[in-house]
């Protein structure tokens, strides 16, 4: 029971899928490959430069022009010393047909003692490809332990991508298998960006080279690479998504990559693209498609078929499994033969024929346009009580009507027409049906919508009394326009019917129209500050100022009164330097409030006060607690100073 | 009625003539001055608005903490409460009111603007 149902929705699972597969968004188009052809045709400078030209250029199989000259200069800058310089030469001679690299005892020496443990992963590959190349024995079991230790020393994806290269120039008996499972491993180190591209963080040249050396040492072993047709197609985004090469050897590894993925045994991606817009109508009634590989070359062994074509408005299937023809490299498909009516399609095409096509189920959007034609024109007055019957006039497009039609306040101006399929007869309800009038005069132009009635006949009602704010009640000749728009016509229509007078009962006669000054500098703002707040008068606060002050006097008054005197003040200097740190203490204040911050304040402060305090303690001590009314006078007489300072302030 | 009040009242004024001694007589009389100085500031804001109100806010705290930080001095110096402030002499007690003072001046001069 269970597993019968877990097998019916993995079913259903994969069925969804399937109809959601990826299809390239990218791809390289015959300009593209034009392109990179000609970057790897740059007169080289070097060595390296001369390998990358020659090999990628014979991985898009074309050959140097001028293979005695590049291998000349092969020759010449070979260092048989070095090891690179030794791969460059072996691979790019190999590419050249007739090249041969003189090859010394020692060189192969120097080759075969490079492929070790103490070697990098990089210089064990440009060895034994050397060597290869050369066609010099080397011995495949040594290669492949070299390689495992390698791998899991530098753990890095360009040192195992080398890996794999290497792994795919050795000997099929030997024990590849590990080397093979790497492959998936690097797999899963791709980075899935938004399910459209997979690539290594490394870029795009290391996502390039993984894909040229996975299939290659993939179809060395003869076992299908642990690529997902979605993850091959997302390879294909990332490699291709880039139409311009920063560095030779970007393009080289494009190059290599492209031509693996059109020639291997296992993963054959399909780009499927339309030849100009896809739209068909009578005049262009087939549907073109090109069918190629990543390298634009057209697949010889494809057959495609429409699976499906079905109207996008309305669902109803038009084609079921119809073939295309292969004409001149071009599938073709005489779609109007079926005789659709206009509108767009959803096409399913299916590119079968070979079992290694990747992403051969294609969805197409396909519009099909056609002519339209007006029938029925009429045009009429109306007179709104009725009493007077409509004098109907019939006008032929693209003729216009030769008497021009009058019609103030109390008529309404009609007019019906029909739109048809030019060939078909079938009628048609456009997407933009306009009725424009212009006032020749004063350039004012109105526009209005024409709406089809159930039977899909067109009618158009001007009320004279009712629009009159529209043409802002201005009289005079209108031409009348018909316009005629939608995506799937063939020919638009603009079409000068006829001219309409137009009488409007209280015509303002604003003369000329204004035309909408939008642009027109704007009346300048001014910027009003703040309003200050509204204070007393001076006279109010002088004489509060005054009424503040005198409770002083009644304090003065008391205190005479009371017998409060300094009579004894005793002069001694930790009075007088007490007395004096507090009057400073006091005048600080005062500075402070005009000049200073806190913190200036905190500083003079402390120093004034740490004084104060230390002659003040001397002083206290020394006095007796009945003398220590004149202290409390003197003070108070500085305390007054700040209840003055408020008051005034205040004001 | 107003009789009894008149008599507890002039009683009170002879009381405090002949038993207060000449020093609390002179920090009343500073109190005095102090709360008619606060009253009049109260008095104009009322009347005229609050127009710089952090000046009205500053000189009215001055008087208020003016006044409280007097009659703590008043509490402190009067020799009738000599046994709750064992501790604290009448010098001591001044300097208290001085240093309060400091720190009371220094916010008010900050907030008068």
């Amino acid at each position: 029971m269970y597993p019968f149902e877990g097998l019916f929705s993995l079913l259903v699972l994969s069925l969804v899928l399937e109809t959601q597969a990826l299809t390239p968004t990218h791809h390289l188009t015959t300009t593209d490959v034009a392109r990179l052809q000609a970057v790897l045709s740059q007169p080289f400078t070097d060595l390296k430069s001369a390998y990358y030209s020659v090999v990628g250029l014979s991985k898009l199989g074309i050959f140097v022009a001028d293979a005695d000259e590049t291998c000349r200069f092969i020759n010449s800058n070979l260092d048989p010393s070095s090891v690179e310089s030794l791969f460059y030469a072996a691979e790019a001679s190999q590419a050249l047909s007739g090249c041969e690299i003189p090859v010394s005892n020692d060189t192969r020496d120097l080759l075969l003692a490079t492929v070790s443990e103490d070697s990098t992963a990089s210089q064990i590959h440009q060895s034994v490809s050397a060597l290869s190349a050369l066609g010099l024995p080397l011995a495949s079991q040594e290669v492949v332990s070299a390689l495992k230790a390698r791998i899991s020393k530098e753990d890095n994806v360009l040192a195992i991508i080398l890996a794999l290269q290497t792994a795919s120039r050795l000997s099929q008996q030997a024990e590849l298998g590990e080397i093979l499972e790497e492959i998936e491993d690097l797999a899963a180190r791709l980075d899935d960006l938004g399910g459209v591209y997979l690539q290594f963080e490394e870029g795009l040249e290391a996502t390039a080279l993984f894909v040229s050396a996975a299939y290659s040492l993939s179809d060395h072993v003869d076992m299908e690479p642990p690529l997902k047709e979605d993850q091959v197609i997302q390879l294909v985004n990332s490699i291709f998504s880039k139409k311009s090469w920063d560095s030779l050897s970007e393009a080289f590894s494009v190059a290599s990559a492209a031509a693996s993925l059109s020639n291997n045994r296992f993963h054959v991606p399909v780009i499927v693209s339309a030849q100009g817009p896809a739209a068909v109508s009578h005049s262009h009634p087939f549907l073109q498609l090109q069918v190629t590989d990543v390298l634009c070359q057209p697949l010889s062994s494809a057959s495609v078929l429409v699976e499906s074509a079905s109207a996008v408005a309305s669902k109803s299937a038009i084609l079921n499994q119809a073939p295309f023809t292969l004409r001149d490299g071009v599938f073709e498909l005489n779609f109007m033969a079926s005789q659709p009516a206009s509108g767009y399609y959803q096409f399913s095409v299916a590119i079968t024929g070979d079992s290694r096509f990747v992403a051969n189920h294609v969805e197409l959007k396909v519009k099909v346009s056609t002519r339209v034609a007006i029938n029925n024109m009429d045009l009429s007055v109306v007179d709104k009580d009725q009493s007077i019957g409509p004098k109907t006039t019939r006008v032929e497009y693209p003729t216009k009507a030769k008497a021009s039609f009058m019609a103030d306040s109390h008529q309404n101006f009609a007019m019906t027409f029909q739109l048809v399929d030019e060939t078909t007869g079938v009628e048609l309800t456009p997407h933009q049906t306009f009725v424009r009038l212009h006032n020749q005069k004063t350039g004012q132009e109105v526009v209005f919508v024409a709406e089809p009635d159930s039977k899909n006949l067109y009618k158009f009602e001007l009320d004279t009394a009712e629009r009159k704010t529209e043409f802002d009640s201005i009289s005079g000749t209108y031409a009348l326009y018909l316009m005629v728009g939608d995506a799937t016509l063939e020919n638009p229509i603009l079409w000068n019917v006829a001219d309409v007078v137009l009488k409007f009962l209280d015509e303002e006669a604003p003369g000329t129209i204004q035309a909408k000054t939008l642009y027109v500098p704007k009346p300048e703002i001014q910027h009003l500050f703040r309003e200050p707040e509204k204070k007393p008068p001076t006279v109010v606060s002088n004489a509060f100022t005054a009424l503040v002050l005198s409770p002083f006097l009644l304090l003065l008054i008391l205190w005479f009164k009371l017998g409060a005197n300094i009579s004894n003040f005793t002069l001694s200097p930790s009075t007088i330097l007490f007395h004096i740190g507090h009057a400073a203490m006091l005048g600080l204040m005062y500075v402070y409030w005009t000049h200073l911050n806190m913190f200036q304040t905190l500083k003079y402060l402390a120093i004034i006060g740490s004084l104060t305090f230390l002659a003040g303690n001397r002083m206290l001590a020394q006095k007796a607690v009945k003398r220590s009314a004149h202290i409390v006078f003197s003070f108070n007489l500085k305390c007054f100073f700040f209840l003055l300072l408020g008051s005034i302030l205040y004001r | 009625m107003s009789n009894s009040v008149i008599s507890v009242i002039s009683r009170f004024l002879e009381e405090y003539a002949s038993s207060t001694p000449n020093k609390l007589k002179v920090i009343d009389a500073y109190l005095l001055y102090i709360m008619m100085t606060g009253a009049l500031q109260f008095l104009y804001c009322l009347l005229v608005g609050t127009f710089p109100f952090n000046s009205f806010l500053s000189g009215f705290i001055s008087c208020v903490g003016s006044f409280i930080l007097a009659v703590c001095l008043r509490i402190q110096i009067n020799p009738q409460n000599k046994g709750e402030f064992l501790s604290i002499s009448p010098e001591r007690a001044f300097a208290d009111f001085l240093f309060a003072h400091t720190v009371l001046h220094l916010v008010v001069i900050n907030f008068i603007g």
